[in-house]
């Protein structure tokens, strides 16, 4: 649907550095709210937040941040419980339903090593950052994760 | 029709309803479930959405409002609410 009325959608952008299930459940919580109301979404992948998006011939289980005792095993288990939702099924919902574009940062592909065809489908592209701050130069919220 | 017939009962066909069991599902994946069945299906048709989330109580009344879709009725249940939607365009 589209109307040349229409104001442009309002844009989240979010940094992700992080691959920790602590840090990417709320990430792909956010990533979906914003696309669920109606925002664009782009996503810049970086370092530990890309390599989550690397390929691997089974879902790896969930680990959380460390120093979190008894409440990190217990949220451990949560996520890794049969019926809990993973975060990159989260972000595949989010993509059916709105505007989410996900990118890969190009250092830290060239520092890593790492090849787009090693990434999860999920990752559109690759890009510098200078791209990817101009895709979101109007962005009315942005987080780093 | 003649006047003097009254109308069968079944003349105000009641508008399809889906059942959409988001029980369980965290949030905001009760929002998103509704914000996936509306996309898809017709205008006019309700939903029961069952969510257990208590976030829910305010993302779907706030999201319906912004979406222009129709809240018809809240029920609380045992553990979750039934959030009673119509979809009212496309």
């Amino acid at each position: 649907m589209s109307s040349s009325q229409a104001p442009p959608p309002e844009q989240m952008a979010v940094v992700l550095t992080e691959s920790a299930a602590d840090k990417l459940l709320p990430f792909a919580t956010l990533v979906s709210g914003a696309v669920a109301l109606g925002f664009r979404v782009d996503v810049f992948a970086s370092y530990w937040g890309l390599v989550a998006f690397r390929k691997t011939p089974t879902a790896p289980s969930a680990s959380v941040s460390p120093g979190h005792g008894e409440d990190g095993a217990r949220l451990e288990a949560a996520l890794n419980a049969p019926k809990a939702p993973s975060w990159k099924a989260i972000l595949e919902m989010a993509r059916s339903i709105g505007d989410l574009h996900i990118y890969a940062c190009s250092q830290s592909m060239e520092v890593l090593g790492l090849k787009k065809d090693e990434l999860d489908p999920l990752v559109e592209g690759v890009t510098g950052v200078a791209t990817f701050i101009d895709r979101t130069r109007s962005a009315t919220i942005s987080y780093f994760i | 029709m003649s006047e003097t017939e009254p109308p069968p009962a079944t003349a105000v066909a009641a508008p399809p309803r889906m059942v959409v069991d988001a029980r369980g599902s965290w949030c905001p994946g009760p929002l998103m479930e509704l914000v996936r069945v509306i996309k898809d299906e017709p205008v006019g048709t309700e939903f029961e959405l069952l969510s257990s989330d208590e976030g829910s109580r305010k993302d779907i009344p706030m999201w319906l409002e912004k979406a222009h879709h129709e809240l018809i009725e809240v029920r609380p249940d045992s553990g979750f609410d039934r959030y009673i939607v119509r979809k009212t365009h496309d």
